[in-house]
């Protein structure tokens, strides 16, 4: 993510890079696996971001999309209290989505990402003396749902204790299960909806996926970096406005 | 000096003999004999008639004194040694022995004596005795046996005549049969089947009374035993539920529903056996619970078709035209009006069955939930429900695992399988009948279920079976797949004519492929084959196909075209080589001669032969020219 430096005397509002996580994820119709991409939409300077929402949604709905109702990703941090003080600290985010009501996806800052039954918070609940949760760092993407075709968007606001931090937009196709299949395709669509600047994202956790089958858990990994962007942005911007 | 003497004492051996020793090692003596005791037992010794001449002789001297004082005292005689006669005749028992064991050896060498059996005299038999004797006996067994008999007789007649026993004992057997409580002084049961998952808000209190019973009449008080049951109110009289499917004109309306009047089965006799009794009412009890459960639905549930609950009538419309009733017949015996004539009705028992088994089901599924039971989890989640959460399965999903029939739903479901498969049975077996030139058979498939069946359809030709065409058709709840032999599916809806037409479509195209495989025979060559032709009529169903072959000379071209509801037409076109056409210089292959010519209708019904592939066959040997 590349930043302007702030001139000594000036105070610039802080542009972010758009990135994108971008994943096609081609699933069948009829069973779980999807390919999703999520992208990171940028929010132009002078706009607020439920403006810049509605002029995508509104997009949508003229290519003829249905509106299909909510949805609503969100994540969850929590540190693993270090009793020996020189190995790193652990982290597990835990992340819900809406769209799979019935799991609940941990993932460790290794990559490492487990899909269990939504009773896993209760787990972490129990495990609070050892993974502590950190203040402050819930964040969540919530937004609406189109259906168009084949395709499914998800136009989401990104906000972390209600402030306003993004907009994350989810493309999924249905049909296809491979991510190296309709990459192409997934890049061509979101180029026309939301530009070529944006349809360039790639996420470098996708790269070595292209073969594999898609899970739910990538979109999930696809997410939370997208999140992970956020907070490290936020982190930055406190630092340099000290 | 004299030291103190020890003190010696004298005494006389006072060993008495020890009498006897007690249990406690206490001994007692024998008491000392007192003087008198002594000279008695001292005189006891004197053997006074022994005679003085077996003693030993004195000497001679003192022999005569002694003799004389001898004889005096022959009187009383004092023996020398009172052992003397023991040791004489122990001495002579031992001559004795020595003689009887000197006898036993010479007899055990059987040389000099041999011993043999004394005969005995036989004892006196004497008849009248034995025959005494012998009615002794049987006197004797014999009143034994009546004891016994009468003790068992007396028992048993207290058996049967004491009602407090046989009270007690059915007692016993209903307790094994059904669950009952004592409530106060009265015994109550249960009849209800809530113990096995039943959520029916009717109760099914019986009570259980004893008969007094002043009759002397066995033959009834048998039947009855001693023990009465009273069952309430409204589960009297036998009940069972009737499922119907018949067909009605399509335009009749749902609402103007015939009623029907229970028939007279009969009532349960008042004084019949109370497990006939309890088992009645508990069947008037399950049809109560299931006819109410169905209604419910009916009434609940918003479907696409409507239900309509009348009384005791539950009416739905499987497909048009085909009417599926559920009826509660109740029979009380309380009834004032008796239908004339018990009316035949129309059961259709699978069905009959299948409710009363779903019903169950569901009563199963009240009680019994999947394993795992999980103490911080939901209980009852099926496998796949427990596992959507780790397998990331999506909403969609989730909202169709979580759908669930409904009692009715699923019986409709059912019948119109039912009515379905029975078309299609009798649109298979018509055609079967009507077309005889391929031959139609249906193998239905064991492996079926109450909502899906699969039958194979195999056409052939007779006598020229290596060609068969095949078609499955799995026949669903309300349509019917159909898989061709190139593995196309076709989906039919209900209607029997969609069926035909695809089966007698099918036969056409097997007409053509019976055509192609002769040509292979005669060595005729295939000129084109097409299924699906687009010139010509259009046929109502399906495509037509055709066929077009020529003989090995090439001087005769065969061509056949066949549709679904077209008969099958033949055309020859015969190449006359002499007939010489104006040949441009252009034309330098002799083959594009043949393509001249028309071609002729054939007549397939004047044909030799019985069936069509037989008629094909002879054409194609008689066009054959060898030369």
């Amino acid at each position: 993510m590349n930043c302007e430096p702030l001139k000594e005397g000036s105070f610039k509002p802080l542009q972010l890079q758009p990135g994108y996580i971008a994943q096609n994820i081609l699933s069948q119709r009829d069973k779980l696996n999807r390919y999703h991409s999520v992208y990171y939409y940028p929010v132009p300077e002078g706009k607020s971001g439920q403006q810049v929402v509605d002029g995508i949604q509104k997009q949508i709905e003229l290519l003829g999309a249905v509106k299909t109702g909510n949805f609503c990703v969100d994540c969850e941090t929590f540190q693993a209290g270090s009793g020996i003080q020189n190995t790193p600290q652990r982290q597990v985010n835990i992340l819900h989505s809406s769209e799979q009501p019935a799991s609940c996806f941990a993932i460790l800052d290794t990559g490492t990402c487990l899909v269990a039954d939504a009773l896993f918070d209760g787990l972490m609940q129990k495990l609070k003396h050892y993974y502590q949760q950190r203040k402050g760092s819930k964040i969540e993407s919530k937004g609406q749902r189109y259906e168009y075709g084949d395709f499914i968007f998800k136009v989401g606001s990104v906000s972390q204790a209600s402030n306003f931090k993004g907009i994350l937009i989810e493309i999924e196709y249905c049909p296809c299960v491979v991510a190296g299949d309709c990459m192409n395709l997934m890049k061509e669509m979101s180029q026309s909806l939301l530009g070529s600047a944006v349809a360039e994202q790639q996420s470098s956790f996708l790269k070595t996926k292209t073969d594999m089958i898609y899970t739910p858990a990538d979109t999930m990994s696809q997410y939370l970096e997208h999140f992970n962007n956020f907070k490290k942005a936020t982190s930055v911007n406190q630092a340099m406005n000290r | 000096m004299a030291v103190s003497s020890v003190t010696v004492s004298v005494e006389p051996v006072l060993e008495s003999k020890i009498q006897e020793v007690k249990l406690d090692g206490q001994e007692i003596y024998v008491p000392p004999l007192s003087m008198s005791e002594n000279l008695t037992k001292l005189a006891h010794k004197i053997d006074f008639y022994k005679d003085e001449s077996d003693e030993k002789g004195k000497p001679t001297s003192e022999g005569e004194k002694d003799e004389a004082e001898e004889k005096v005292l022959t009187s009383f005689e004092q023996p020398s040694w009172v052992w003397d006669s023991v040791r004489n005749k122990l001495k002579a028992a031992f001559t004795e022995m020595a003689v009887l064991t000197d006898v036993l050896n010479i007899i055990k060498e059987k040389r000099y004596m041999v011993a043999d059996p004394v005969s005995q005299d036989q004892p006196d038999n004497k008849p009248s005795v034995l025959l005494l004797a012998k009615k002794r006996g049987l006197v004797s067994a014999g009143s034994v046996l009546i004891s016994g008999a009468e003790r068992l007789k007396r028992s048993h007649s207290e058996h049967s005549n004491r009602a407090q026993d046989d009270y007690f004992i059915e007692l016993l057997k209903i307790r094994q049969n059904w669950r009952l409580k004592k409530v106060g002084a009265s015994i109550l049961g249960d009849l209800t089947y809530k113990t096995a998952g039943s959520r029916f808000f009717q109760g099914g209190t019986f009570e259980v009374t004893k008969i007094v019973d002043d009759k002397t009449d066995t033959s009834t008080s048998h039947s009855r035993g001693s023990l009465e049951v009273i069952i309430p109110s409204e589960l009297e009289g036998v009940a069972y539920i009737q499922v119907e499917v018949k067909s009605v004109p399509e335009m009749m309306d749902l609402t103007s529903v015939t009623l029907k009047m229970p028939a007279g089965l009969g009532v349960i006799r008042s004084d019949a056996y109370w497990q006939n009794k309890l088992e009645v009412a508990q069947n008037v009890l399950f049809c109560k619970e299931l006819f109410a459960q169905l209604a419910r639905e009916a009434v609940q549930i918003k479907s696409s078709t409507p239900h309509i609950v009348v009384g005791n009538q539950i009416i739905t419309n499987a497909f048009p035209g085909i009417q599926l009733s559920i009826v509660l017949c109740h029979y009380t015996g309380k009834e004032k009006k008796i239908p004339q004539a018990p009316q035949k009705l129309e059961h259709n028992h699978v069905l009959e069955h299948s409710l009363h088994q779903l019903l169950r089901e569901v009563h199963f599924k009240n009680i019994n939930y999947v394993a795992p039971h999980p103490v911080n989890a939901m209980l009852g989640m099926s496998k796949r429900r427990r596992l959507a959460g780790p397998q990331g399965t999506s909403r969609r999903e989730l909202v169709e695992m979580n759908v669930r029939d409904t009692l009715l739903e699923q019986i409709i479901k059912q019948t119109k399988h039912a009515v379905l498969r029975l078309r299609t049975m009798h649109v298979l077996d018509e055609l079967a009948l009507c077309i005889q030139d391929p031959q139609i058979t249906a193998h239905w498939s064991c492996l079926n279920s109450s909502l899906e069946c699969s039958v194979r359809i195999n056409i052939t030709a007779y006598g020229y079976e290596a060609v068969r065409s095949s078609l499955v058709l799995i026949i669903e709840v309300d349509t019917i797949q159909a898989i061709l032999k190139d593995s196309r599916t076709i989906t039919l809806s209900f209607e029997d004519k969609a069926l035909q037409d695809l089966i007698l479509w099918q036969i056409s195209q097997h007409h053509i492929q019976v055509v192609q495989q002769l040509a292979k025979f005669h060595a005729w060559t295939v000129v084109s084959t097409n299924f699906n032709v687009g010139v010509g009529d259009i046929d109502l169903y399906g495509t037509a196909a055709s066929l077009m072959m020529a003989s090995p000379k090439g001087d005769k071209i065969l061509a056949f075209r066949s549709g679904a509801y077209n008969k099958i037409q033949m055309y020859l076109k015969e190449i006359d080589p002499s007939e010489v056409v104006d040949t441009s210089p252009a034309v330098t292959n002799p083959k594009w001669q043949k393509i001249i010519g028309t071609f002729q209708a054939v007549d397939v019904e004047k044909l030799h032969g019985k069936t069509f592939s037989q008629k094909v066959d002879m054409v194609m040997a008689k066009l054959t020219s060898m030369s």
